[in-house]
């Protein structure tokens, strides 16, 4: 470990980003409405052929998305159904690929948009939805976002 | 000035013909566009032009249309703001733009095909009637069937750039009918003149729908709209059957052995 302490692993690196909190009065403060549709959310106690999967476009994110994303529920929740995961520190993921290949094959979804933060170990859940989406007999479109530290979108794109 | 706004830019270009260069400098090319219907608001959000160029340009403009008046141009109202980043297809789109790839092909090959025309032997008569076949299979009922019975229905249908499309279509399928007679008539200028005309128009056509229409198209289809347009695309292809579409990229491929 080095002197600082400020090295190792990016997903669990200190940041203090303190002095950037918002005060404008235009912005600060404002009330907005739950996108949430659903019950649960962590992709453990999810069932994929729940009502509100079926055929629809669904949003697999990392836990912290939508901490950092000031605009969640209105720029990316709105109209989907979600689904929370952590690649890194969550146990038993063998069953994430087969929920997602059962969203796939069961629920017959319209699309699967993965969002995950700019940290390295975040990318396994990524993967994770590649290999589901490579194994199954279904395909879909699927995009991918990535999410700043600072709440930027650092990219928007559809996978092959 | 609302006026002009409001007017196709190929009647634009003809009353001020300077405009057409002005719109090739921004990359705009309305100058050979054979329809030329758009109406020149709708050319900044189409072309998805920054705002600083919009600005460029519209000075410019400004600069022919009134050359003894100082005039700002009013800011056009955008339904989507600029993005400068690179574009990238959404997986039904580029499907589209794959197929234009076969297209571009046969197109490719059309001189070659013209060059060596033969309406007298059978070898040369299959030829060309194995063109026709690829033309009306291919490039029609499997691809811009696709684009008029689906993508087209998720806009305004009436947009001039969708309707130019059409008029495109349409002039397509009648030189692919007067290559067919040409052939059975064992006319070859007919058949060379029609195979001409139609890679022009059909090259024209798939850079219009490549580099502007699919993408300002992609730009604007939510990702529920993406997902659906993948759906219907893969069930239009499903109903398709798989051994003509095979036979047609066989034909290609032997085509390009044969000429290359």
């Amino acid at each position: 470990m080095s002197k600082n302490g400020m090295e190792g692993c990016p997903g669990s690196r200190m940041m203090d980003m303190r002095e950037k909190s918002d005060d404008n009065p235009k912005t600060g403060g404002v009330k907005i409405a739950s996108q949430l549709m659903q019950w649960p959310i962590q992709l453990h106690l999810i069932s994929p052929t729940a009502p509100y999967y079926e055929k629809a476009d669904v949003l697999l994110t990392a836990d912290c998305v939508a901490y950092a994303l000031g605009n969640f529920h209105n720029d990316y929740l709105k109209g989907k159904s979600i689904a929370i995961a952590c690649p890194k520190l969550d146990e038993g993921q063998d069953i994430y690929s087969e929920k997602i290949k059962s969203w796939l094959e069961d629920a017959q979804i319209n699309t699967l948009t993965v969002m995950i933060m700019q940290v390295p170990c975040c990318m396994g859940l990524v993967q994770l939805a590649k290999q589901a989406l490579s194994e199954s007999k279904r395909k879909v479109p699927f995009k991918t976002v990535v999410v700043g530290i600072q709440g930027d979108i650092l990219s928007e794109e559809w996978v092959e | 000035m609302e006026k002009y706004l409001s007017m196709p830019i190929k009647e634009l270009i003809t009353q001020f013909p300077e405009l057409g260069s002005i719109l090739e400098k921004f990359e705009i090319g309305c100058v050979p566009c054979n329809v030329g219907t758009c109406l020149f608001k709708d050319i900044m959000e189409i072309h998805n032009l920054s705002p600083q160029d919009e600005e460029d340009l519209m000075t410019q403009i400004a600069r022919v249309i009134y050359p003894d008046r100082q005039i700002t141009m009013p800011k056009i109202k955008r339904k989507k703001s600029p993005t400068s980043e690179q574009f990238q297809y959404s997986p039904p789109m580029k499907k589209l733009v794959e197929e234009h790839t076969l297209i571009k092909k046969i197109l490719g090959l059309l001189p070659k095909i013209i060059e060596t025309l033969d309406l007298d032997s059978e070898e040369g008569r299959n030829r060309v009637q194995g063109s026709i076949d690829f033309i009306r299979f291919f490039a029609d009922k499997y691809h811009h069937a696709k684009e008029e019975n689906i993508l087209f229905k998720y806009f305004d249908e009436n947009l001039d750039i969708i309707q130019s499309m059409y008029k495109d279509h349409e002039k397509a399928r009648s030189h692919v009918r007067a290559i067919s007679e040409g052939l059975k008539e064992r006319n070859k200028e007919k058949v060379t003149e029609h195979f001409i005309a139609y890679k022009e128009l059909l090259s024209e056509h798939i850079k219009k729908e490549n580099e502007i229409l699919y993408v300002w198209m992609d730009r604007n289809l939510s990702t529920n709209q993406v997902g659906k347009l993948f759906l219907s695309f893969s069930e239009a292809d499903s109903k398709c059957d798989a051994d003509v579409i095979k036979t047609c990229r066989n034909f290609v491929n032997t085509l390009e052995e044969k000429f290359q």
